[in-house]
């Protein structure tokens, strides 16, 4: 059984293709890489998780970019169920909450801010568990044009 | 600790071979300003050229996409140097003498990712909006390197290097200068301060700093604010540009290097110090992502309150969402050590201001100044001259699809203002 802080107990829930890109295979986490799910069903299914009692190790609304205008999202949890946690269980509704209060942009996002929407996931998220992001973006196995 | 701070007016910036600021005027050689951008390895490496100009209060100018804006000053008396641990060595500053050119900045501008934001209008509505555009502003756009797209890290770093540069090569031709004002400010050590004060309520500032990752960074004399632990800082520190702003998200709360230098809540602290309270020292914690992070700083912020014997504290936020959760954290976590607290924050309450604010809440949080709703929407009127580029304004926080109109106006909320919502409360914006 993975112990709570371990990273062999992160569970790396993403829709952002950077992310397996650069940090599959490169430790001791498990990425769960769903690009078919939007930023708020990444957002729904890591609730779920918390509430089946996983623990929540990031925030879910890292970054100043806001959830209308980003489609990426990554979010850690727990591998392991470690018992319910009402505050964490909080912090998830709330961010589903926030999400929801947002306008639709509804904009075009060319390839090149999309690359950028994705770094800027990528990044907090590796610079949350201590992942060199720098090193994963040179080492990425499917580098971008 | 005492630090003098002599101030000096700029009403006029002009382009001049000859570097100097004679009778309010800075005159200053962009070129000689290059030049010593350029000594820097990392500037060197990625910016592929800069281009200068000067905005002024009042004219038809839009700057964009804003990363910094910083205020030059110059140590002349003291240990150290400004902005340590980055452009000058590591010691200790916030003692002594600096002189301060106030009345303007080194804004610099120039895309580092393409959904960028931050404007400032010298004229028209969105003006009223921004401080910055009731400054003379040296703009410096940075212009990338090729490769830049895959580094960055690299990037930021280096556009963030070469503003202070500016800043500290401006700053340098105040050294001589007879200030026209100078001020003094001087907290006192723990045991010191209560014999002064015995009688005044003991009060802190805790000062939360932006530290998720790339383009959402703060450092400390040079030290990334994610890896620090809470700790303590003489408030004059944060005078001498200890602490630096590498936050590029969210141009309206972002908190910029002059934001830092000319912090608002340290300035009414001073100004209440010895009369009405006794104004202890700054609590700087962080605003990370990993949620143990964020216990470990919040609960060291509340251990480190009560150590100090505290009875109240200030406490500001920097950006949306994630550090919400700080912000409430820190401040039910203080006031069950018995200390009371009021927060700063903004809102996004939607545009038409009917949602919730925060995306955290807690009823022990009940006394709360507000800068404003960033969700309210501004349309801003075309300008003549625009210094950067206006191609990320349709992608750029705030702004939405079809948002630059044909005739040059733009339709946007407020956060793409740079310091619209400020949440140390450096603006006008508030609510009753």
């Amino acid at each position: 059984m993975a112990t709570m802080g371990n990273e062999r107990d992160f569970l790396i829930l993403t829709n952002n293709p950077l992310v397996p890109a650069c940090m599959e295979g490169k430790g001791k986490y498990t990425i769960r890489f769903c690009p078919e799910k939007s930023y708020r069903e990444i957002l729904v299914m890591a609730r779920d998780m918390v509430y089946a009692g996983h623990t929540l190790y990031t925030h879910p609304l890292s970054g100043s970019v806001k959830p209308n205008e980003t489609p990426y999202k990554s979010v850690i949890v727990s591998v392991e169920p470690h018992g319910f946690d009402s505050d964490q269980g909080e912090i998830m509704a709330n961010a589903i909450a926030v999400f929801d209060k947002f306008t639709p942009i509804g904009w075009n996002l060319n390839e090149r801010i999309l690359a950028d929407f994705q770094l800027i996931d990528y990044t907090l998220l590796a610079g949350a568990i201590n992942f060199d992001a720098a090193a994963g973006i040179s080492n990425q196995s499917t580098r971008r044009e | 600790m005492k630090l003098e701070l002599g101030f000096t007016q700029i009403n006029d910036i002009q382009f001049s071979k000859e570097c100097k600021v004679d009778n309010g005027t800075l005159y200053v050689d962009p070129e000689a300003v290059k030049a010593f951008m350029y000594e820097d390895d990392d500037v060197k490496a990625w910016v592929k050229d800069f281009t200068f100009d000067v905005a002024k209060p009042g004219e038809s100018v839009r700057i964009t996409p804003v990363k910094d804006v910083i205020e030059p000053r110059v140590k002349v008396e003291g240990p150290g140097g400004v902005f340590p641990g980055v452009i000058s060595k590591v010691d200790t500053v916030g003692s002594g003498k600096t002189h301060v050119l106030r009345g303007m900045a080194v804004v610099t501008a120039g895309k580092i990712v393409g959904f960028q934001e931050g404007i400032i209008d010298m004229s028209g509505p969105g003006a009223d909006y921004t401080p910055f555009s009731k400054l003379n502003n040296f703009v410096v756009v940075a212009e990338p390197a090729d490769g830049y797209q895959d580094n960055k890290h690299e990037y930021e770093h280096a556009v963030r290097i070469a503003g202070l540069r500016a800043a500290t090569f401006i700053g340098e031709l105040a050294r001589d200068l007879t200030p026209d004002e100078t001020q003094v400010f001087e907290t006192y050590g723990i045991k010191e301060g209560i014999e002064k004060f015995p009688d005044l309520p003991r009060v802190a500032y805790v000062h939360m700093l932006q530290s998720q990752g790339l383009l959402h960074d703060t450092y400390v004399y040079g030290v990334d604010a994610k890896r620090t632990l809470t700790t303590i800082l003489n408030p004059t520190e944060t005078m001498d540009g200890a602490i630096i702003s590498g936050n590029c998200v969210s141009a309206c709360d972002k908190n910029t290097t002059y934001h830092h230098e000319n912090n608002p809540v340290v300035k009414s602290l001073f100004e209440a110090h010895g009369k009405t309270l006794n104004y202890v020292c700054n609590i700087i914690t962080n605003e990370n992502v990993y949620l143990a992070d964020k216990q470990r700083s919040s609960d060291w912020t509340a251990k480190l309150c009560r150590l100090l014997d505290l009875d109240g504290v200030i406490v500001s936020q920097e950006g949306f969402g994630n550090p919400d959760t700080d912000l409430i954290m820190n401040t039910k976590k203080i006031e069950l050590q018995g200390v009371k607290t009021t927060i700063i924050t903004d809102e996004y309450a939607g545009q038409d201001g009917k949602s919730q604010s925060l995306a955290d809440a807690d009823p022990l949080a009940d006394a709360v100044v507000t800068g404003g709703n960033a969700n309210e929407v501004i349309v801003l009127p075309k300008m003549d001259k625009v210094i950067g580029m206006l191609d990320y304004v349709d992608v750029i926080a705030g702004g939405h699809a079809g948002s630059l109109r044909p005739d040059g106006t733009i339709e946007a909320e407020l956060q793409v203002i740079t310091g619209a919502t400020n949440e140390m409360g450096f603006n006008r914006l508030s609510a009753r």
